[in-house]
């Protein structure tokens, strides 16, 4: 039996061989086809089971047009409307008679399409999804019908706090940068969706293109014989001409706040916010965040140790920032107890921040949380749909999983200087923007 | 030769507890220490004593580590040791790298062998524990806490009723002394299971043996369970909350668990009725597909808590008692009284016509293939090992296969006929207007629905029948229950 990534494992240490090795392995193929799209193969040992990712490079980044909000995960929904070729009914029956899990899910930089099954349904469901992808086919009836179904999203999301919280944090953060909106997008224009139909088709003629996609096939596979089958119902996939044009978000010239009335009574909420660079593994900003977050908000930090043991005062704390194409936020989450306490956490949450300007970070704790990153990756890789799902971010920012080797061997040579560097040019005033949510009683 | 034999007597005198035990060649090695007792231990006045209990083994120091140091020691490799507590399942999981399974091991034997027992511990474990039904159920999840309320109603004075992780003023109540006698009266060797799988070493699993053997002896837990009538007649609870759509859980009791001769029919019929989270399900095409009442509407013969954010079942959630449940999410409050007829009028459906041939067809193929997706995690499969063992049935992918392949179409009718039922039914909705419902399902009018778009015709027609279903519920049938006496 092939157990190349276990014995691998098995023959040399995660962390002290002379040179780490990559975090990611597998023994992966890519292949680009002449229209653009991108396949990647990775073959486990997890046996009969296969797990297809097609992730587009769309998402609620490149809505950019006024009233449009929440289109790149409406259209995911819309996307299981069908073809003539093969209605929804004939789609549910080809992944049914594969024992397929199937699912798709939205985010500011991508959309993700995908199916765990066993492995004979491989060449059934790559013919299947390449149908839909290039000949997608829908009713207006059946349209305006699936924008309801959006809409019932929305309000299942709407009972918890932390969904609105995060609406209020990007709505204040973010003046021109589609960042500005969630990925659900403004309840107005929800609202409208049943009525667009036809800038729908004209979402589909822009993004669902071979050069915005990436196939993604991970688990009991041979790559030959994928490559092969995509060759044959993708390759002859148009390529498209579109690029939206993203607003740059204007630099910010003061603390920004913002506040949500919740109509329940909760504990308050906290979010205190920094923009930071977008996602990068060819510098440090990235990496020095990353492990800024674990250590001042983990949960051997001082920070947690004092607010979530010690005094007791909240009971969730945590930070960092959220890898994403263009410049996002540093943002950190936290429940308090009493709402007394909301604006003195804040303070604190600060100067915890604030404390990485003037301190270097200790070294041995540096190095705690480095293995901790490593460790809880391995970990996380224990069955071929994980895998996949962990590389399908790496391809929403990257488009190659290199990038997660990149950025883990930038992890290892971050000093605590490059530490107190990143803090001293990014936690700042003029870049923070401090939101709080509470309840009715709690006011 | 001779160091084989004392190994071998002395395991010999080892105590006979469970092991299941799965070596491999994985470099993640997976835990799942189970005991065979619950929230249906919690004793009078108690409720919330085995998940109070457990949230102190896990989010607690041990006797030589205070909690900071715990996590100190295990932030590096990553590891976590996590607890579930059901009815009759308590179990601690946990998962680390092969080349920390000294230190992770270490830890995960103190904290369940000698926990440490002090107060500002506990003071932080019982808000979390109070603030995770408070808030993350009661306040800020009208889907779970719909789900919860139905099994709560239907166990009425039955060791499952109250909530597992307790209500709210009994988990203030609970003291040290309390969380102490139920550790030392349910955590003992006759109710453990050790699940361990990955590449430990060759000896790994007799020291653990040897470690857990320092546990009481103790006696089984497993309380009697006093049998349960069906309701009378149809009840429906409407709890009152703000909140800006209606959420819906129905259901009532069934005979039928895991280890039950009908349980393949049954869930091949609640595959093609309605399948978790899948757009495949007979329930989530009629209403959400072709309707667009809401996200999507399922229905479950086991027990399956936080289905909202995740695909599969938890396994060790072992029951000897489980409900059918309909689940409709969220729906404008408009088409609130047509949704909660749409629901009963599929039920009825199938009811009275079952499945069809082909959709048997399918459907068994189809499961016998996905209950593989089930084992898709070591962890999961170490966990689905251990249910079967509490069942009494095989492994449970071979258990399954086998019996789907003697499966017949008219099994699985009569196991509809046999095990469902369309009235003297529990109903949950939570709901801002509660008054309003409850006006409308008295005063039993039509209730036609209004489209955004055209429908085909046959929708129309069937609509006609559906809006106007007479349900028939008398005012002492719908009671309405404010927010903050649930799970008080």
């Amino acid at each position: 039996m092939r157990r190349p990534f276990f014995a691998f494992l098995l023959a040399t240490t995660m962390l002290t061989a002379a040179e780490p090795r990559k975090i990611f392995d597998y023994p992966y193929q890519q292949h680009d086809f002449p229209n653009g799209l991108r396949l990647f193969t990775v073959p486990t040992d997890y046996p009969n089971i296969v797990a297809l990712y097609i992730i587009v490079n769309v998402g609620s980044r490149n809505e950019v047009e006024a009233g449009k909000s929440g289109f790149a995960h409406f259209f995911e929904h819309v996307m299981f409307r069908g073809t003539k070729k093969n209605p929804p009914q004939k789609w549910e029956a080809t992944m049914k008679a594969a024992g397929a899990a199937t699912n798709a899910f939205t985010s500011d930089d991508l959309t993700a399409y995908h199916a765990t099954f066993s492995k004979p349904g491989l060449a059934s469901i790559l013919e299947l999804e390449a149908d839909r992808f290039q000949n997608l086919d829908y009713s207006e009836a059946l349209f305006r019908t699936e924008a309801l179904a959006v809409n019932g999203e929305y309000n299942k999301n709407s009972t918890a706090p932390t969904s609105k919280l995060s609406e209020k944090l990007r709505d204040t953060a973010f003046d021109a940068h589609t960042y500005k909106h969630t990925t659900m997008g403004f309840l107005a224009d929800i609202k409208s969706m049943p009525d667009q139909y036809a800038y729908s088709r004209q979402f589909f003629d822009r993004f669902y293109r071979p050069e915005y996609t990436s196939i993604l096939v991970v688990g009991d596979i041979k790559p030959d014989e994928v490559k092969a089958l995509v060759e044959k119902h993708w390759g002859g996939w148009k390529r498209g001409n579109y690029a939206a044009a993203i607003p740059a978000e204007p630099p910010q010239t003061g603390e920004r706040k913002g506040h949500v009335d919740w109509p329940v009574p909760t504990l308050p909420w906290l979010a205190v916010a920094y923009k930071v660079p977008a996602y990068t593994d060819s510098g440090k900003d990235t990496a020095a965040l990353d492990l800024i977050s674990a250590l001042a908000f983990g949960s051997t930090s001082p920070a947690y140790q004092r607010l979530v043991i010690q005094e007791q005062k909240v009971d969730v704390l945590s930070g960092g920032a959220a890898a994403r194409v263009d410049p996002y936020l540093f943002t950190v989450f936290s429940r308090v107890k009493a709402d007394k306490d909301v604006d003195s956490i804040a303070e604190s949450i600060v100067s915890t921040l604030n404390g990485f300007k003037d301190t270097l970070a200790d070294t041995k704790k540096l190095d705690a949380v480095k293995k901790n990153l490593r460790y809880r990756f391995a970990l996380s890789m224990d069955n071929s749909e994980a895998i996949a799902g962990a590389l399908a971010s790496a391809i929403a920012l990257r488009r190659s999983p290199e990038t997660l080797n990149r950025l883990y061997a930038m992890y290892e040579q971050i000093t605590p200087e490059d530490l107190r560097d990143a803090a001293r040019k990014y936690f700042v005033e003029n870049g923070r923007a401090v939101v709080t949510l509470s309840g009715p009683k709690t006011k | 030769m001779k160091i084989a034999i004392s190994l071998l007597l002395m395991s010999a005198y080892l105590p006979a507890m469970d092991v299941v035990a799965m070596p491999g060649q994985s470099p993640l090695i997976q835990f799942r220490i189970v005991f065979r007792a619950g929230s249906a231990n919690d004793p009078k006045g108690k409720a919330g004593a085995a998940a109070l209990t457990a949230s102190m083994l896990t989010g607690g120091g041990t006797k030589t580590m205070t909690y900071q140091q715990v996590l100190d020691a295990v932030y590096p490799m990553a590891a976590r040791l996590s607890d579930q507590v059901d009815k009759e399942m308590i179990v601690f999981s946990g998962a680390t790298h092969v080349e920390n399974l000294e230190g992770f091991y270490g830890i995960l034997r103190d904290a369940l062998l000698t926990p440490g027992w002090r107060e500002d511990d506990l003071k932080r474990v019982r808000d979390d524990l109070k603030n995770a039904v408070r808030l993350s159920l009661r306040e800020n999840n009208d889907e779970e806490l719909g789900k919860e309320v139905l099994y709560s109603l239907l166990y009425k004075g039955h060791p499952y009723e109250h909530l597992s992780l307790g209500n709210l003023t009994a988990i203030d109540a609970l003291s040290m002394a309390d969380l102490q006698a139920f550790y030392k009266a349910h955590l003992n060797k006759a109710n453990l299971t050790i699940g361990i799988a990955g590449n430990y070493p060759k000896d790994f699993v007799e020291r653990m043996r040897r470690d857990f053997s320092a546990l009481p002896k103790g006696k089984p837990s497993t309380v009697k369970l006093p049998p349960l009538a069906p309701l009378k007649t149809t009840q429906v609870t409407i709890v009152q909350k703000k909140t800006r759509a209606v959420a819906y859980s129905l259901g009532f009791l069934i005979d039928v668990t895991r280890n039950h001769p009908d349980f393949p029919a049954l869930l091949l019929a609640n595959t093609w009725f309605g399948p978790h989270r899948s757009s495949g399900g007979n329930l989530y095409q009629r209403m959400r597909e072709i309707r667009g009442l809401n996200y999507g509407d399922y229905s479950y013969i086991e027990y399956f808590p936080n289905g909202m954010f995740q695909f599969e079942p938890d396994p060790n959630l072992f029951r000897r008692s489980q409900i059918f449940q309909i689940w409709i999410r969220p729906v404008e409050p408009p088409t609130a009284h047509f949704a909660l007829r749409l629901s009963l009028f599929e039920l009825e459906r199938l009811l009275g016509k079952g499945i069809t041939e082909a959709d048997f067809e399918a459907t068994r193929d189809f499961l016998a293939l996905n209950v593989n997706l089930l084992m898709k995690t070591k962890s999961a499969e170490l966990g689905y090992a251990i249910d079967s063992k509490a069942y009494g049935i095989p492994e449970y992918t071979s258990y399954l296969q086998a019996a789907l392949k003697k499966l017949k179409h008219e099994d699985v009718q009569k196991a509809i006929r046999k095990h469902l039922r369309k009235d003297r039914l529990q109903i949950v909705a939570i709901t801002d207007n509660a008054e309003d419902l409850k006006k409308q399902l008295l005063a039993d009018a039509p209730s036609p629905m209004k489209y955004n778009a055209s429908k085909p015709g046959d929708i129309l027609e069937e609509d006609k029948i559906v809006s106007t279903k007479k349900l028939g519920w008398k005012p002492e049938q719908i009671t309405i229950v404010p927010l903050d006496q649930v799970f008080q």
